[in-house]
């Protein structure tokens, strides 16, 4: 005779699938059906401004897109943004995570002073620059007025603005880095200098063939975490120098976000939406048979 | 110098770096207009003043943007907890074939951009309307949360004996009885430590609250801060006291659970 169970006391799989439901549909909803949504969309000319009903144009959003010298300097700032901050956030988060890791007797305010800028709002940290690099009242000149005669007007100029834009990036990120690296640190065991030591290899050596073999599964975690988040660099420039002066500091995210939500062009932002997505879905990828590779 | 001397140096550095933003912008909070406007710029407020704050409050509707950002916050990391418990069980707990399938499923989803996202989502919310409404922020921002919340409660779940839950069920407890009436009181601070992410992250959001909710009345903290200026106005000390009034929650939150945010921030950033 067949068991009949009650609804209360399902088999585990039956119950693991209920138990997943509520996750997948969500993920489903706002992240599986935008994405499809989001292909079919640029292949069509959409602009809610016009009134007029979408449009199939086949690639011409694409084509479009290749001839629109915003999308390009958009492109190359965001691609510059990757290459100046994921080293130097990687580098900067790496120094302060070393500090951390040092046996205090009292650990917290180092900690409190990883954990706040973390914890900070992107579009604060943004709004805070803006008022650092003030040309006229802002501490940076105020400090640089030590070493150099004359102010530095910083948002006049885009090099300039650029530099600003990716030290504060690289401020608010490296927080971030070093908590991941810390942890990291953590795990190696002390015997492990202990033996280094007593081969007689010195700091530097212990920290070129123990500390950094052992903590490259965190550094690999921490560099794939901070490519996917400097591609989608939105916030800082956004409220720092608002992609200004001209298009100097304007991202590919703050571009798409432009012409959806301010243009109401719904056709072409997804065609570059869709190119932001082929661009970070390649960085995935290459990042995952790294990993592959090496592990 | 000693090797400790050193040290001090290099922590104090570090501490210097983490705190000084919102140290300096506490001071310029508490000075005129007057005394901002100074070269050579002063440091320390020679006269502080709260009025700013008054102003904060006054210019535009501070308290309401605080009140947004908390409702959307606590009821999208309330939601997300509810959902990744669900799901991090099945996970760690159940013997089925898909599991490290339904994981990575899971955890890829967090590689996608928001911004690809936006332009489909904010189609789709204006076509059913519900642009301008709290629900606009928080079913994305319980997606935002779900990949790291799980991951950190599959690996709590993973570090509570099994043993427990089978007692249980020998008694005559069902499967989800075991996990309401066992697991769930055992994986408390672990919920919890995945909540503070969760409710940092929905804090921090920036992109879909600029882009979804218009209306002024609905802004959260991060986009109400930058309606301070104006097009050629910048009332530095009014938006240094709205930024503080800002910082204050997460910075007491931080502060008060420092090792669970360390915890939660090492199982999910390790494993993830």
């Amino acid at each position: 005779m067949p068991v009949t169970r009650s609804w209360r006391d399902p088999t585990e799989a039956t119950l693991a699938k209920w138990l997943l439901a509520p996750a997948f549909l969500l993920l489903g909803l706002i992240v599986v059906y935008p994405v499809g949504r989001l292909l079919v969309t640029s292949v069509y000319e959409l602009s809610l401004t016009s009134g007029l009903p979408a449009k199939f144009v086949g690639l011409d959003n694409f084509a479009m897109m290749l001839d629109d010298p915003v999308f390009w300097t958009a492109l190359w700032n965001t691609l510059l943004i990757v290459v100046v901050t994921v080293p130097g956030s990687m580098l900067a988060g790496l120094a302060l995570a070393l500090v951390a890791n040092m046996p205090f007797r009292i650990r917290w305010p180092v900690r409190l002073a990883l954990l706040i800028p973390w914890a900070l709002p992107l579009a604060f940290v943004g709004t805070i620059a803006a008022w650092f690099f003030q040309s006229e009242y802002g501490v940076v000149n105020d400090v640089l007025r030590h070493v150099r005669d004359h102010k530095i007007i910083w948002f006049n100029s885009g090099t300039l603005s650029m530099m600003a834009v990716c030290l504060t990036i690289i401020w608010k990120a490296s927080s971030f880095v070093a908590l991941i690296l810390l942890a990291g640190l953590q795990t190696i065991p002390a015997e492990m200098y202990e033996a280094a030591e007593m081969d007689g290899a010195g700091r530097l050596r212990q920290f070129w063939s123990v500390t950094l073999p052992l903590l490259r599964p965190s550094i690999v975690v921490a560099m794939i975490f901070r490519t996917i988040t400097a591609l989608q660099t939105f916030d800082i420039p956004a409220t720092m120098t608002r992609g200004g002066p001209g298009n100097a500091t304007t991202t590919l995210a703050m571009y798409i976000h432009q012409t959806t939500v301010d243009f109401l062009d719904l056709g072409y932002g997804s065609t570059l939406a869709v190119a932001m997505f082929v661009i970070s879905m390649a960085v995935s990828v290459v990042y995952l048979k790294q990993i592959r590779t090496n592990t | 110098m000693s090797p400790l001397i050193l040290r001090r140096l290099a922590a104090f550095a570090v501490i210097v770096n983490g705190l000084f933003p919102a140290i300096w912008i506490l001071f310029t909070s508490l000075k005129t207009e007057r005394e901002l406007m100074q070269t050579p710029i002063t440091w320390f407020p020679s006269a502080p003043t709260i009025d700013n704050y008054v102003h904060a409050f006054h210019d535009q509707p501070l308290a309401r943007f605080v009140f947004n950002s908390v409702l959307v916050a606590l009821t999208s990391t309330a939601l997300t907890i509810f959902i990744a418990t669900l799901a991090a069980y099945a996970i760690a707990r159940l013997q089925i074939g898909f599991r490290n399938t339904a994981l990575s499923i899971i955890i890829a989803t967090s590689t996608f951009p928001l911004v690809t996202l936006l332009v489909p989502l904010f189609e789709t919310m204006r076509a059913i309307g519900i642009l301008n409404s709290y629900a606009a922020l928080i079913l994305p921002y319980t997606v935002l949360s779900l990949p790291v919340c799980t991951l950190v409660l599959v690996s709590f779940f993973e570090s509570i004996p099994a043993d427990l839950e089978n007692a249980a069920m020998v008694d005559g407890c069902t499967r989800l009885g075991a996990l309401w009436k066992i697991l769930v009181p055992l994986a408390a601070p672990g919920m919890f430590t995945a909540g503070i992410l969760a409710f940092v992250n929905s804090w921090d959001e920036f992109l879909l609250a600029l882009s979804f909710n218009s209306v002024p009345a609905l802004r959260t903290l991060p986009v109400g801060i930058t309606l301070y200026q104006g097009e050629f106005s910048f009332p530095w000390p009014i938006i240094s006291a709205a930024l503080v009034v800002g910082i204050v929650p997460v910075a007491v939150l931080i502060i008060l659970f420092q090792q669970r945010v360390l915890s939660g921030l090492t199982a999910g950033g390790v494993k993830g």
